[in-house]
Order: structure tokens, then C-alpha cells, then sequence
């Protein structure tokens, strides 16, 4: 296991990925984040993944919501659309919906997903419209300067919360499982060979796919989810995990004493644009 | 007594009932044999907001020979379904007026408990056993209805051939056997009816001299903004019901997917109108639709459109509120909400068209200007105009231009491609997913003509620049009216200005008014963002008294003409639910000329 234990820096990142020769998904516009923020791993293995995969950038449409996450769009030579503060998956329906040849990647921060947005997550998932969710997890707000998130720890003291948090964390594995999601995993911004395979992974699933990355905020959460706490507590999902059997998936989802990172659950069903196209095809016979 | 050519028609009929005794299906017959025949007719059915127990249905159907514009307020004719709730409505019956009810009820009736002991003696009374026929020709006493509106057209001498033929529409495709008992019920309410001893003026009078025409269609609101949307080819739709704007995502459902047209039903108005943007943006023409509460909940993604500069067209069809207000009842109060509603300066264009034809206009119109000018587009309707039954022609050729956007040059260098690229008209080349090269971002954030995030001070202000002055050519967009003014030319002594659905009922109260040789005009304004202050200006300048009648207490259309012009009007306001009547509109005007002569004699 590859520990980071100090900070990334901004300089290294981008001489690191000069020499990969992939910058192809890379548009002109540097990050903007922390040096050291998770988010570049992120977002190099997403364009790792992209380049593996050999996805065509014009075909191919990266959408998020609002906070240090959602910024990602910019940065990719991608089409891209910035949105609303918790809104993405509601505009990423509507691309796939109008136009399913386009391969839709969305990403977004705990708080995008889980507080404002939290009611459109069950609905991707249950209509299992064909897009990646990329769910870059924190545990805290970053673009409004550290405030509690609905994935902070019992206990975080964040500026809003100055003296303890009192609202137990959610638990998006269990959540995007009860939801119907059809591909599950978790990854670690600090396991980026790990983290890419997963982005594939996640990419090449047809159907709703939900990737949870943990990715430390090394400006405002210096106590909780720091590289050092996570690169104790995250461990692969056992060998003889089986990714086939949704209760074996929910048993895995409620290990908390550790972080298990793999896929926790992968099926295949129709997609939202193949019911479409059955609702079309019943309307016409009946016309 | 023999028709003449020359008499004309102008009756209305009111159909009272409880929820459950076809009162809205036989208006439904009623109102759409009258426009068989060739009549022109509008219609207005009230539902109870409950949908079960035994809530008041009204339908109530206008038929005439000349062309009108709204219901009146008192009817020629009321059938009573159910007593009690057609009792409060026997004073809305004229002098000379017909009441017809149920004479044979199954059990008896207190007293006071049946209509006939509330009507006037000036009120043509005529007792029918609609239930008893009922029984005796189907054996059940479901087509009381039925039995009602044949007894009607027998007694008005209306043709049997269009109700016939209205009846077996109704039921094409389905149980043959059911569409045969029903139209024997009609029948033997028809011959009831003929045998009915009269007087000469409950006959109908001629059509018009149109005859029988077959390519008028009885339509509501909601239906012609789905024609619309149809015929400009929508490619998706997204929406969350509520009344009043329910039934055009219903009637979207059935139809668009014969046409490969998707359309999904979203979790709240927000995914639905996030999802008609990412629609949008992707080059397809979507719409949504909702009413007031729902774009309340969309004006951030409003926002958002008009910043990323995305096309997207949301009809909101306006009920009584504020909050869940009188989800059942029409109102006129949401026209702050879409013209303003908004964070930061996030003008759009909004159109509020005035009757059932102007639903289907604006409804392909909006699609057209939405891609023209990358902006959404709220068709403002509301529940009288929704709900509302028009005979209307529609053009036999599609009216609705295929694409309206304006994309980058094909030979054009995409290294060089700027999404918010400053142009002499503010409306920037469109590339979409799937062009090669022209990668970009749209995003809510300012940004530079790339679409990179930017808060530099020149750059916001060329871009809220950019965002308003491309707006204002779609004043100027071909083949829709912005505004319009009938009646008197030149000066006025009153001019009543208006919007939306109470327009028809400001026409008939200019008509009345020129009747009575005021000089009168009015003018309707249809575009209301951008607001054409050039006409609106030029109206006022004609017009000793402006008057504007609206459906909200607030007076929102008339602090929108004076903010924008600077100009006094007088205000109407009514908030009770109900359209507006003829009546009061003609009673300001009245008024409003004793008041400008009072001045020009001070
Ligand atoms: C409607 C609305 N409310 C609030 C905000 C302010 N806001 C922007 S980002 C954000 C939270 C960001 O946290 P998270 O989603 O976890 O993303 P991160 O910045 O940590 O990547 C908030 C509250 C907003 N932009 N819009
Ligand atoms: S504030 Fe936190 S999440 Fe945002 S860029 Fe900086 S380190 Fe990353």
C-alpha cells in the first residue's frame, strides 16, 4: 500500500503529469485547489481511466454540482457542464436522456450529494440512468471554508459546529445500496493505481455506477479524515467478497471500524434510456 | 317556429352536479357537438379540489354564432344534477333563463331541498325524469347525464347528428355495446326534449352561417400548448405534477413516444427543470411544466440557464395562491415570481398568451426563441386559460421553424472556439456535445467569453451587458404577437390594458363600451419580458384613463407598465377565484369617463 503522508504539491503534481504524456483530458485551466487537496488524484485518475478507456472527448461530458469538487469540470478538455449547488445528477439525466451515444461522468462533495442534493441521489440510482457518479468525499466543506457536512464524524469541530458535531454521519454505501444503485464501490484518493482501476470500473458499467472517494481536505480538517487516519484505516474488501450478492454487499457497507475499499456490489439491469425506448416502442404499436 | 339564417345564437348553458354525475363528461359532449356544428364556443368547467366524495362540478359551455372572447357571467340555461349544489347557482340564471332538473327524485325531498323552489318567476322552469329514463333504456341510471344533455339539445332544437357523432368518438375503439346504450340514452333525452311543450326563445339560432364545420377543434389551454410542443418537435420533457399544469405532462405522456419523444415524470420541479437545461444543453428541445409553487422552486436553475445560456422552455400555469393557495381556483399572481424571480440580473423572456390559440402559438414560439436567443422561456398560462375550451382552427402547415440556433462557422478554427464569444447581437455561436474540437464548460459562475470563471469587473459587466441586449430582439421575433391593440383608433377616452386569460373579458367590455359610444380601446400584451415599452408607451399616450384588470390583489401587471414607463394607471383587481366579469371591467370604464370628463371640465 502506497502511503502519502505528507502534502502533494501543486508543482510535482503537474511536472507528474506532463511526464505521463496524458494530457489529453487536461484542459488549460490549472486546479485550483490546495496543494495537496485528494482531488488531484482524482482527477488524474479520471483521466488515466478516460485515456484507457480510449473515450472520445467530444462524446464524452463531465458534469457537477457546486464546491471544491465541482470545480472538476473546468479543468477537463471535456464538454462540461458547471451546475447548481447540489444539483448534477438532475442535469446529468436530462444530457443522457436527450442524447444516451454521450458518456456522462458526475462529480460532486459530500455535501453537494448528501445535504442539498441528497433527494435527487435514490432517483438516478433507482431509474438506473447509464452516468458515473463520482462522489468525492471530504467529510467537510471546502469551498465555503470548513463547515460540518453530513459525513463528518460524530464530534468534528468545524466553524459551524465549534464546539461538537452532534449529528451522526451517513453512510452513502448503505444508502446508494438500499437505493438500487447498480454498481457500487469505494476508493482513497491516497490508493490512486487502486482509485483509476475503480474509475474504470465505474466508467465501463452500464448503468447508475457510484464511486465514493475518500479524499482528504488538508485545509480544514486537520483531526479526522487526514491522509495519516485514512491510510490506517483502509483496507481492500476481503478476497472472497462477492460483488453478485447485494446483502453480502449491505454486511460490508456497515464495517466501521475500518474503511474497505473495491467494489461492493455490481449487477446488470436495463437502463433508463433502454425503458425509454420500450415505452417508445409500446406507444408506437398502439398509435 | 322556423330558424332563420339571420338570428343569432348566443346562449350559454350551466351543468351542475356532484362529482361523480357526469357533469364534465356531458359538457364535454355538449361543448364539443356545438363546435361540430360550427359554432364558436368557449367553455369553463370548475372542479371541486377533492376528488372523491361529492364535491361541485360546474360546466358551463358558450355557444354563439358570432366570434366572443369570454364566458358571461349570467347563463340562458342550468341543469341540476344534484340540487343541492345547483341551488346557490339558480341566481346566475338570466330573466327568461331555462332551469332544468331531476322531477322524479328517489326519495322525498325536503323542503327547500329542490331547485324548483328557488327559482324565480321570471325562470322558465322544466322538470324531466332523467333518472327514470335512464333506468328504462340502459337499465342503470349511470347515463342520467347523457339523458340530460339530449333532453337539452331536443328542447333547444340542436342537430342530434353532431352529438351522435361526438358519442361515438367517445367511446371508438372501446365496448361498442357501451357506445350503443349511451347513444340511445341521448336519444330518448332528445325526443323527451322535442316533446317538451315550449316557448319560441328556447330555440337555438343559426351557427352563423359557417354550417358544419369540420376543422374546428373544441381545445383546451393544455391541449393546444401540447400541440405546440408536438408540432415544434419536442425531443424531452421533465415534470413533477400540479394542478393546474398536470394534464399537459399527461397528455405529453400518451403522445410523445409515438414520436420517440421521452418524457420522464422527476422527483421535485427542481430535477425537472435541471434535467430540461442538461436537455437543453445538449441540443434537443425540452420543455416542463408546472405552476407556481414549482417555479418557485425553479428559479434557481432559471438562474443558472440564463447565465450558462441555455435554452429551456417551462410553461407554469398559475392558480390562487400564495403557498398552496386555492390549488382549484384561477388567479393571475405569479407574474412577479416569472418575470423577477431570479438571483442577480437573470432576465428571460416570458410569454403570457391571452386565449386557446395563442397557448399553441406561444408553445412552439417559446422552443423557437429559446434557441434563437439560449435562454429560457416561461410560458405563463393560468387555470382559466389552461383548463379553458376554445373552438379554434389551427394552421394546416406546421408554423414552427425546425432549428433556430445559431452554431459556430463549420471552417472556423475550434482552437479558436469561444462559448460566450461577444458578438454585435450579444447571442454567442452554440456548440453542443458531440462536436469535435469545441470542448467546453458552461457553468453559473461569471466567466469570460471561454467560459472560464471570472469575477473581473469589466468582464461581469460586458457579460450582464451581453445576457440583456440579446433579449431584446425577440420583440421583433416572427410569426407571434407581442402585443396588440384593438378597438377605437387614435384617442381614447379609456384605453383598458391587459394581460393573459382576463384579456377575452376585457374585449367584451370594450365592445360593450364602444356600444354605448365611449371611445375605447384595449390592448393586450402577450410578451412581458422583455416588455415592449415602445407600444405600450404609444397605447398609453392614446388613452385619456388606462385601466388594468388582473386576477391578483397585488396589481402586478400594472407596476410592471408603470415601472417601466413612468405612467399612472387605474387598477381592477379581483382575487376570488373566478375570471374576472365583463360587468365590473364595464363599470370602471363607466366610471373612468365620468372622471376624465369631471377633469376636463375643472
Ligand atoms: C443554494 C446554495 N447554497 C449554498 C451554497 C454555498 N456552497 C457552495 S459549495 C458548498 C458546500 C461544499 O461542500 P461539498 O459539497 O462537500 O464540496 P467540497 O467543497 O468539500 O468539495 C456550499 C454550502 C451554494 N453555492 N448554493
Ligand atoms: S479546501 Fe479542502 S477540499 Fe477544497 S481544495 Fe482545499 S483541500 Fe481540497
Amino acid at each position: 500500500m502506497m502511503n502519502i503522508s505528507a502534502p502533494v504539491y501543486l508543482e510535482d503534481k503537474l511536472e507528474e503529469v506532463e511526464r505521463s504524456g496524458k494530457l489529453e483530458y487536461r484542459s488549460g485551466t490549472l486546479p485550483t485547489w490546495c496543494p495537496g487537496c485528494g482531488y488531484f488524484s482524482i482527477s488524474e485518475g479520471v483521466g488515466k481511466a478516460m485515456t484507457e478507456l480510449g473515450l472520445d472527448q467530444k462524446d464524452t461530458v463531465c458534469v457537477s454540482g457546486i464546491g471544491c469538487a465541482s470545480r472538476f469540470p473546468f479543468f477537463m478538455n471535456t464538454y462540461g457542464f458547471h451546475s447548481l449547488h447540489g444539483r448534477a445528477l438532475p442535469v446529468a439525466t436530462g444530457i443522457k436522456v436527450a442524447n444516451e451515444d454521450l458518456t456522462v461522468v458526475v462529480v460532486g462533495g459530500d455535501g453537494d450529494a448528501f445535504a442539498i442534493g441528497g433527494g435527487h441521489i435514490p432517483h438516478a440510482a433507482r431509474r438506473n440512468v447509464d452516468i458515473t457518479y463520482i462522489l468525492f468525499d471530504n467529510g467537510v466543506y471546502g469551498l465555503t471554508k470548513g463547515q460540518t457536512s453530513p459525513t463528518s464524524i460524530l464530534g468534528f469541530k468545524t466553524t459551524t459546529t465549534p464546539y461538537l458535531n452532534f449529528d451522526q454521519p451517513l453512510n452513502p454505501l448503505m444508502m446508494l445500496l438500499s437505493y438500487g444503485a447498480s454498481w457500487v464501490a469505494q476508493a482513497y484518493a491516497g490508493e490512486p493505481h487502486h482509485l483509476t482501476e475503480m474509475i474504470k470500473a465505474a466508467i465501463d458499467h452500464r448503468g447508475f455506477s457510484y464511486l465514493h472517494v475518500l479524499s482528504p481536505c488538508v485545509t480544514f480538517d486537520k483531526t479526522s479524515m487526514t491522509y495519516k487516519n485514512l491510510d490506517m484505516s483502509v483496507h481492500p474488501l476481503p478476497d472472497d467478497h462477492d460483488a453478485s450478492d447485494l446483502s453480502a454487499a449491505m454486511i460490508a457497507a456497515q464495517v466501521t471500524d475500518h474503511r474497505q475499499i473495491g467494489v461492493y456490489f455490481s449487477s446488470e439491469r436495463p437502463t433508463l434510456s433502454d425503458g425509454l425506448d420500450e415505452i417508445s416502442e409500446r406507444a408506437k404499436k398502439t398509435a | 317556429m322556423a330558424r332563420t339564417a339571420k338570428q343569432r345564437t348566443d346562449i350559454q348553458i350551466a351543468i351542475c352536479g356532484s362529482a361523480g354525475d357526469g357533469t364534465i363528461a356531458a359538457g364535454d359532449i355538449l361543448k364539443q357537438a356545438m363546435a361540430k356544428a360550427g359554432y364558436n364556443v368557449i367553455a369553463f368547467d370548475v372542479y371541486p379540489p377533492e376528488i372523491r366524495g361529492f364535491g361541485k362540478c360546474i360546466a358551463r359551455a358558450r355557444i354563439t354564432s358570432e366570434q366572443v372572447y369570454s364566458l358571461k357571467s349570467e347563463s340562458d340555461c342550468l341543469i341540476s344534477l344534484n340540487d343541492s349544489h345547483a341551488i346557490p347557482h339558480v341566481s346566475e340564471v338570466c330573466k327568461f333563463g331555462t332551469v332544468i332538473y331531476e322531477d322524479t327524485p328517489v326519495s322525498t325531498v325536503g323542503e327547500g331541498a329542490h331547485v324548483s323552489s328557488h327559482l324565480s318567476p321570471a325562470h322558465l322552469p322544466y322538470g324531466v325524469a332523467f333518472r327514470e329514463i335512464s333506468e328504462r333504456i340502459t337499465s342503470s341510471a349511470r347515463s342520467r347525464n347523457i339523458v340530460a344533455v339530449g333532453y337539452l339539445a331536443g328542447l333547444y332544437d340542436m342537430p342530434a347528428e353532431v352529438f351522435h357523432e361526438v358519442i361515438s368518438g367517445k367511446f371508438a375503439g372501446k365496448s361498442k355495446e357501451l357506445a350503443d346504450s349511451v347513444g340511445a340514452a341521448f336519444d330518448a333525452g332528445f325526443q323527451t326534449g322535442v316533446d317538451t311543450f315550449r316557448l319560441h326563445f328556447d330555440r337555438i339560432g343559426a351557427s352563423g352561417g359557417k354550417g358544419k364545420q369540420t376543422d374546428l377543434v373544441m381545445m383546451s389551454g393544455n391541449a393546444a400548448v401540447v400541440r405546440g410542443c408536438l408540432d415544434a418537435g419536442i425531443d424531452a420533457f421533465f415534470g413533477y405534477p400540479i394542478t393546474p399544469a398536470t394534464t399537459i405532462m399527461e397528455m405529453l405522456a400518451r403522445e410523445m413516444p409515438k414520436h420517440s419523444g421521452r418524457l420522464l415524470q422527476t422527483e421535485d420541479e427542481i430535477s425537472a427543470i435541471a434535467a430540461t437545461i442538461g436537455a437543453g444543453y445538449t441540443g434537443a428541445r425540452a420543455a416542463t411544466a408546472t405552476s407556481g409553487p414549482g417555479l418557485a422552486l425553479m428559479t434557481e436553475m432559471m438562474g443558472l440557464g440564463a447565465m450558462a445560456e441555455v435554452p429551456a422552455v417551462a410553461f407554469v400555469s398559475q392558480r390562487g395562491g400564495p403557498s398552496t393557495g386555492m390549488p382549484t381556483k384561477t388567479e393571475q399572481s405569479d407574474l412577479n415570481l416569472a418575470v423577477f424571480g431570479v438571483a442577480g440580473d437573470g432576465q428571460r423572456i416570458v410569454l403570457a398568451p391571452t386565449n386557446v390559440e395563442g397557448c399553441y402559438k406561444c408553445a412552439g414560439k417559446a422552443f423557437e426563441m429559446a434557441e434563437a436567443f439560449q435562454t429560457p422561456v416561461i410560458v405563463l398560462l393560468d387555470l382559466y386559460l389552461s383548463n379553458r375550451y376554445e373552438a379554434v382552427q389551427l394552421p394546416s402547415k406546421n408554423p414552427f421553424a425546425e432549428n433556430c440556433s445559431k452554431t459556430p462557422r463549420k471552417n472556423a478554427s475550434p482552437a479558436e472556439y469561444n462559448r460566450y464569444k461577444l458578438t454585435s447581437d450579444g447571442v454567442s455561436p452554440r456548440a453542443i456535445p458531440g462536436e469535435t474540437g469545441r470542448m467546453h464548460t458552461v457553468t453559473g459562475l461569471e466567466h469570460d467569453e471561454r467560459g472560464r470563471p471570472s469575477d473581473q469587473p469589466r468582464i461581469h459587466e460586458a457579460m450582464s451587458v451581453k445576457r440583456h441586449q440579446k433579449l431584446l430582439p425577440a420583440l421583433k421575433h416572427p410569426g407571434v404577437t407581442i402585443s396588440k391593440r384593438f378597438g377605437d383608433k387614435g384617442v381614447v377616452d379609456v384605453g383598458v390594458l391587459g394581460w393573459g386569460s382576463t384579456f377575452g373579458e376585457i374585449l367584451e367590455a370594450m365592445i360593450e363600451a364602444r356600444k354605448e359610444g365611449i371611445r375605447c380601446s384595449a390592448m393586450k400584451v402577450v410578451m412581458l419580458s422583455p416588455l415592449p415599452v415602445g407600444p405600450v408607451k404609444a397605447f398609453l399616450d392614446d388613452c385619456n384613463e388606462v385601466l388594468v384588470p388582473e386576477l391578483n390583489y397585488e396589481a402586478q401587471f400594472a407596476s410592471l407598465v408603470t415601472g417601466a414607463t413612468g405612467r399612472p394607471v387605474h387598477r381592477l383587481n379581483r382575487v376570488r377565484g373566478t375570471p374576472m366579469s365583463v360587468g365590473e371591467i364595464l363599470d370602471q370604464i363607466r366610471q373612468l369617463v365620468g372622471h376624465s370628463g369631471k377633469i376636463a371640465a375643472e
